[in-house]
């Protein structure tokens, strides 16, 4: 039974999992009080390198997904730098721009990414397994990194940042840190896509990838690191429910987007924590009233 | 040769500044980036495009296509952005609700259109070609760049001279000071995001007639190089779109015409970073337009 279910929805499972991580990648950018959406553009980078150094340099796949894996760090790390100096508005467009110019270079660069047809013939080498076991410890690494000094620097500088700084937050340097560690998983990720699904194609990682993955993020919330899990896993599900659902699932995208931002702004995950702690919050004082009385 | 060119690219540019005026005007006046622009751009062209296809003359589909455009943005500001600016959630929550607007409004088009690239009717406009000093100008190229300069006008001078346009102008310096001394906000809100639409949706116009090729997805590539042009005249200036809208058709042409092709987006999006790095109030925006950190 249990089986049965894992087998029919294995490919479903499979692309929660990716989309988990690429959700996770840009969690952490939004938690440190960036506003930047370039993650399609690392993981672009993270899959093309991955892919073409197996493909055309004969490179086993795990020194690959390690290579790509430190390229979209370093070039997440060089986004940083001059990111960090611009404010919200300014910081999405330009990683916007940084995703086009990925973009149109994978497109350009027929030698190495194979241009416009994309990249094939890439080795199967990653299965459901691969894909749960990174997921969970990009969870636990992502969950004891909130629960830590940087954790606590990350929600001082996104709730006021000159608040942050007279209590000696370094913001450039946490920021630094949240890049990196963003352009990690989103190059790791892509990696394992790229080795996951055989064939690359360059406008998989377009406009619409990163509006995907953002929605998972607003959707579940951006604080609690259960919020991008569950915002992947609701907007990765719902087109399964039912067939008009699927036809209509961009429209049902933009319609959960509109809602969520209007009527619960924190995303799912995070309302509900607030919800959870008021009501303990009103038993405790119930309980308080009672002793007293 | 080259002036050929530049002159071709003259006329894509004025299309650019048609579209990226409506766009920086809401963001100047309202702090509002709004992403579902090029998604009007393209129920401006669906729209004159069935109304042609209905039997209506062009000039009157372009009417239509216009005034949709407008009703169009003024319904987009008040579902999904008023909640938000109520809370002072501008920023974050208006990219994101204008992100959900696009996506119902590209599928919605899909459905209509059956995923269908579109076209209007043979000599919907009459194919007509000037010679000029060696240029060849066709009549549509002329008929374009002549509403655009008309349209542009009008609205610079609807803003700068007229009361309506004072009290607009009003809300972009200080919102809330305006209100004080009787300014009605909504009435403001209303009155930009129409004449935001109304320019979209002409662009969207006459991108459906010059290159006879539509189809939901049209607005995305518009709506990526509008940050370019926005960005590059500075974020809020009208005067700087329309250079910077210009300048873009030129350089994007240019490129086009001498540069390998396939590298026209990396020159155009890596300009589009290299200013935010360099110059990120860009051409003709204010320096203290608060992009920068206060640090």
């Amino acid at each position: 039974m249990m089986i049965d279910f894992f087998i029919a929805y294995r490919p479903l499972i499979d692309l929660f999992l990716l989309h988990t991580g690429y959700a996770l990648g840009q969690y952490l950018v939004l938690r440190s009080g960036t506003f930047s959406i370039g993650s399609a553009g690392l993981t672009a980078i993270g899959a093309y390198t991955a892919a073409s150094l197996t493909v055309k340099l004969g490179l086993p796949v795990p020194l690959s997904i390690l290579v790509a894996t430190v390229a979209s760090v370093l070039i997440s790390m060089l986004l940083a730098w001059p990111l960090t100096r611009l404010r919200g508005v300014y910081q999405a467009i330009a990683t916007l721009a940084f995703v086009q110019v990925v973009l149109s270079l994978n497109i350009y660069a027929e030698g190495i990414t194979g241009g416009a047809m994309g990249l094939s013939g890439i080795p199967k080498a990653v299965g459901t397994w691969t894909l749960l076991i990174s997921v969970a410890v990009a969870i636990y690494l992502v969950a004891s990194l909130n629960n830590s000094r940087t954790g606590r620097a990350f929600d001082a500088i996104r709730q006021d940042e000159a608040v942050a700084v007279s209590l000696g937050v370094a913001i450039s340097r946490y920021q630094l840190l949240a890049f990196a560690l963003s352009g990690a998983l989103a190059g790791y990720f892509g990696a394992l896509e790229a080795f996951h699904v055989y064939s690359l194609e360059p406008n998989q990682f377009g406009f619409p990838f990163l509006v995907a993955v953002l929605s998972y993020v607003v959707l579940g919330g951006r604080h609690s690191v259960w919020g991008p899990v569950v915002g992947t896993a609701v907007l990765v599900a719902l087109p399964e429910l039912s067939r008009p659902l699927a036809d209509y699932r961009m429209l049902v995208y933009g319609l959960l987007l509109i809602l969520v931002i209007n009527f619960m702004p924190r995303g799912i995950v995070d309302t509900w924590i607030d919800f959870r702690k008021r009501r303990l919050r009103v038993q405790a004082a119930q309980v308080r009233e009672k002793e007293a009385a | 040769m080259i002036i050929q060119q530049l002159l071709n690219g003259l006329i894509v540019g004025g299309v650019y500044a048609l579209f990226a005026i409506g766009f920086t005007l809401v963001f100047g006046i309202h702090q509002i980036l709004n992403l579902a622009h090029g998604a009007v751009f393209m129920t401006g062209a669906f729209v004159a495009l069935y109304s042609v296809l209905a039997g209506l003359p062009l000039w009157l589909g372009f009417v239509l296509g216009v005034i949709g455009g407008g009703i169009l943005s003024v319904l987009i500001e008040f579902v999904a952005f008023r909640r938000l600016r109520k809370q002072g959630e501008e920023e974050f929550g208006a990219i994101i609700s204008a992100i959900g607007v696009n996506l119902i409004l590209i599928t919605v088009a899909q459905k209509i259109s059956g995923t269908q690239i579109m076209r209007f009717p043979f000599e919907t406009f009459p194919v007509v070609v000037y010679e000029f000093a060696g240029l060849r100008v066709s009549a549509l190229q002329l008929v374009m760049a002549v509403l655009a300069a008309l349209l542009v006008f009008s609205i610079t001078w609807y803003l700068s001279k007229t009361a309506a346009g004072r009290q607009v102008r009003a809300v972009a310096g200080n919102e809330r000071a305006a209100v004080l001394s009787g300014v009605n906000p909504n009435f403001v809100f209303f009155q930009t995001f129409f004449m935001s639409g109304a320019l979209a949706a002409a662009a969207g116009v006459m991108v459906g007639l010059a290159f006879n090729n539509i189809h939901f997805m049209m607005g995305e590539p518009y709506l990526l190089r509008g940050f370019v042009v926005i960005i590059l005249g500075g974020l809020g200036s009208i005067s700087g779109a329309l250079v910077a809208g210009l300048l873009l058709g030129m350089i994007q042409t240019l490129s086009v015409a001498y540069l390998p092709s396939g590298l026209t987006d990396t020159i155009i999006f890596s300009l589009l970073f290299l200013i935010l790095l360099v110059r990120p109030h860009g051409l003709l925006g204010r320096p203290e337009a608060g992009l920068m950190r206060g640090r």
